[in-house]
């Protein structure tokens, strides 16, 4: 399944565009097999967040997989180290994420039997699965899911980029996924404004304080979570970890009696 | 006995939501010919909704020496629209070993989007620039590729709000004593800037930041200045 | 399609100093085709005190003439006239009654208190939701093109010549950007002393 998306760089051979084009109008006129379209994401991640600051890039995710209101997975992994210089985060549809998951891992093990040393940086990654994800919507078959590339460039500068399942994406300086959207990222906005030369330190702690909030009002949402950071030599995601949560608030609204 | 049953109504339809292929990003260009260079305004908002995806976008892509694009739409297909028109102007470069013109880029433009007619770009064009005797140009299309050459034109979200405003100012349209002066670089420029104020006040999809490059014969000179980011 | 673009309308009111004005444009059309241009669509209901009523002409007609029954009645039971204020709650009111099956038309009310003489503009939803603003209201077909013009021809206090020039060019230009209205227009400028009606001349296409 993944040779289908990697190119077999030892040896280049000439694509017949006609034989592509015959094989997608055949997938799509075979209706005598089931087709396997993903309609509705069935097992959901909820909010991916993500910053970029002067020495790195931080991205989080809780480790829940949800099957409707049902909290199912616990202790699933939303964040992938693809290599040293990018880490990726997935929301939506955790089946299409492992997907996902496995095209990058066999994109890896394809790059690195050339043996030259050359790797993919993020915004590469980045292009890449906005094509993906692009392709798989103008087939009407859709994988399901907003993908928050966290890295750096060749250069070594830091890189924060978006792609959701119909190929929309962009880079900024923070991004959220899904809930995320609505309740961390005005709290990132505000803290890039105070403090707009953010180090990976001061961006670990306000995931945190997003993610905790996230935990109050996101039905969806754990208080487990994992952090990742790239930095200007490595990247690496963190074990899950659980922030301090104080429910005593909690008495205090009124009128919902 | 036989019993009757009314076929005739039906209760509650099963609602199927389906998957849709596009998403509304919102955002407006403004392009403006003047003699011997052209204006091109294009605020840097991308939304989904209700909400601010990103407030940092640029939306007008310069595509070669004296010729730019500003696209609005659907993100995903301005994205893909995009890098192939870049890479069929590399690859007429490569051919011909000279930049493409204008006129032959809105062609080109023109005819990449009805290969895709039946499952359409949406996506709304604007061409920019300096033609072949050195005059500035605007050309503005619709998702599907029908095109026209004019001296201004507003897409995006806010083209009803701004187009109106253009046809008076720069048109001179029901104005009975005007006697139009020729258009200046500056003139343009506040033109644009005050306009893209004026729509961000009542377009939620427009605002943040307004890019106005000025195209002419010295190449592309761009500014940028603050709207309302509410 | 919407039933309020049934047979097309474009209106607009503004504040000057001491001034207000409001203008209307004459289409009456069954959709894209043109049936009048001569349409009423600005009433008086008062003698400083007018309403412009775009949406559905059956509407139009049948509401104006339930508000001038009801500000005639006002004006014998009260023995004077009625302000603009009182008379918005009124048109709110109407409108608010038919919740769950509206008259379909967007009101713009515009003129001057009959003691203070001080400018007052209003408009409301189809179903009574009120709307006072200090400078300008549009409503109808191209609302979202008077937008644009209102929001960069209008200045505040402007005499009652300027704000003729400013009200006529935002409708002109607006109308002409739409193919449900235009094919003329009226406008409307009260003062404390005297009312002014002019017709305008417009693209008739």
């Amino acid at each position: 399944m993944a040779g289908m998306y990697t190119t077999h760089m030892h040896l280049p051979r000439m694509v017949d565009m006609k034989e592509k084009v015959a094989e997608f109008w055949q997938e799509e006129a075979s209706l005598s097999q089931p087709r396997k379209h993903t309609l509705q994401p069935i097992v959901t991640g909820t909010s991916v967040l993500g910053i970029k600051c002067r020495d790195g890039v931080v991205v989080a995710a809780d480790t829940l997989g949800s099957y409707g209101s049902l909290a199912r997975f616990r202790d699933i992994s939303r964040l992938m180290k693809v290599n040293d210089s990018t880490i990726i985060g997935g929301f939506g549809d955790y089946a299409d994420f492992q997907f996902i998951m496995k095209l990058l891992e066999q994109q890896t093990i394809d790059d690195n039997v050339v043996g030259d040393g050359v790797y993919r940086d993020a915004p590469s990654i980045h292009n890449w699965l906005r094509c993906v994800l692009y392709n798989r919507r103008s087939k009407m078959n859709p994988l399901w899911n907003t993908i928050v590339v966290a890295g750096r460039d060749f250069a070594g500068k830091p890189y924060l980029g978006y792609v959701d399942k119909i190929g929309v994406s962009f880079t900024d300086k923070s991004v959220a996924t899904g809930f995320g959207s609505y309740i961390a990222q005005p709290m990132m906005r505000k803290a890039m404004e105070e403090n707009p030369n953010m180090s990976v330190e001061e961006a670990k702690r306000l995931m945190e304080r997003c993610l905790k909030v996230l935990f109050y009002r996101d039905c969806r949402s754990l208080n487990r979570f994992q952090i990742g950071v790239v930095t200007e030599t490595e990247s690496s995601i963190s074990d899950p970890i659980s922030a301090e949560t104080d429910w005593s608030i909690g008495a205090n609204p009124s009128g919902y009696e | 006995m036989a019993v009757l049953v009314d076929e005739g109504y039906q209760t509650h339809p099963t609602v199927q939501h389906r998957f849709f292929p596009y998403a509304q990003n919102g955002g407006t260009v403004v392009a403006v010919a003047g003699e011997d260079f052209s204006v091109v305004g294009c605020d840097t908002r991308l939304s989904e909704g209700y909400s601010i995806l990103s407030r940092d976008v640029s939306k007008v892509r310069k595509m070669t020496k004296s010729g730019l694009l500003g696209c609005v739409g659907f993100h995903g297909d301005v994205l893909t629209l995009t890098k192939m028109l870049d890479a069929k102007m590399k690859q007429y470069k490569h051919t011909h070993g000279k930049d493409m013109s204008c006129e032959a880029m809105a062609q080109m433009l023109s005819s990449t989007l009805y290969y895709r007619r039946f499952f359409p770009y949406w996506v709304y064009n604007m061409v920019a620039g300096i033609d072949n005797n050195g005059k500035g140009c605007v050309f503005s299309y619709d998702p599907v590729g029908s095109y026209e050459r004019e001296t201004y034109r507003a897409c995006g979200s806010a083209s009803a709000i701004i187009q109106p405003l253009l046809d008076n100012q720069l048109g001179y349209k029901n104005q009975s004593n005007a006697n139009p002066a020729p258009l200046t670089r500056d003139r343009v420029r506040t033109m644009v800037r005050d306009i893209f104020a004026a729509a961000s006040e009542r377009d939620i999809y427009t605002g943040d930041e307004v890019e106005i490059s000025v195209i002419d014969a010295n190449g592309i000179d761009t500014q940028r200045f603050p709207l309302r980011s509410d | 399609m919407s039933i309020l673009e049934y047979n097309g309308a474009s209106i607009v009111a503004m504040k000057g100093k001491n001034c207000v004005a409001i203008a209307a444009d004459k289409r009456l059309g069954i959709r894209f085709q043109t049936v009048s241009c001569d349409f009423q669509k600005i009433f008086p209901m008062g003698k400083k005190l007018f309403i412009g009523l775009p949406g559905l002409a059956t509407d139009v007609q049948t509401f104006a003439n339930e508000l001038k029954f009801h500000t005639n009645l006002y004006n014998l039971s009260e023995s004077r006239e009625i302000s603009p204020k009182v008379f918005l709650s009124m048109v709110s009111n109407f409108l608010y009654q038919r919740r769950f099956g509206p008259y379909f038309i967007e009101p713009v009310i515009a003129g001057l208190d009959p003691k203070t003489d001080e400018p007052f503009i209003a408009s409301t939803d189809l179903i009574g939701c009120p709307m006072v603003t200090d400078d300008f209201v549009v409503a109808g077909t191209c609302l979202e093109q008077l937008y644009g013009m209102c929001e960069t021809l209008y200045k505040p206090d402007m005499q009652p010549d300027e704000l003729f020039e400013c009200i006529s060019q935002s409708l002109l230009n607006a109308q002409d950007r739409d193919a449900y209205s235009g094919w003329g227009g009226v406008v409307y400028v009260i003062e404390p002393n005297k009312i002014t009606k002019r017709e305008l001349k417009a693209r008739m296409d």
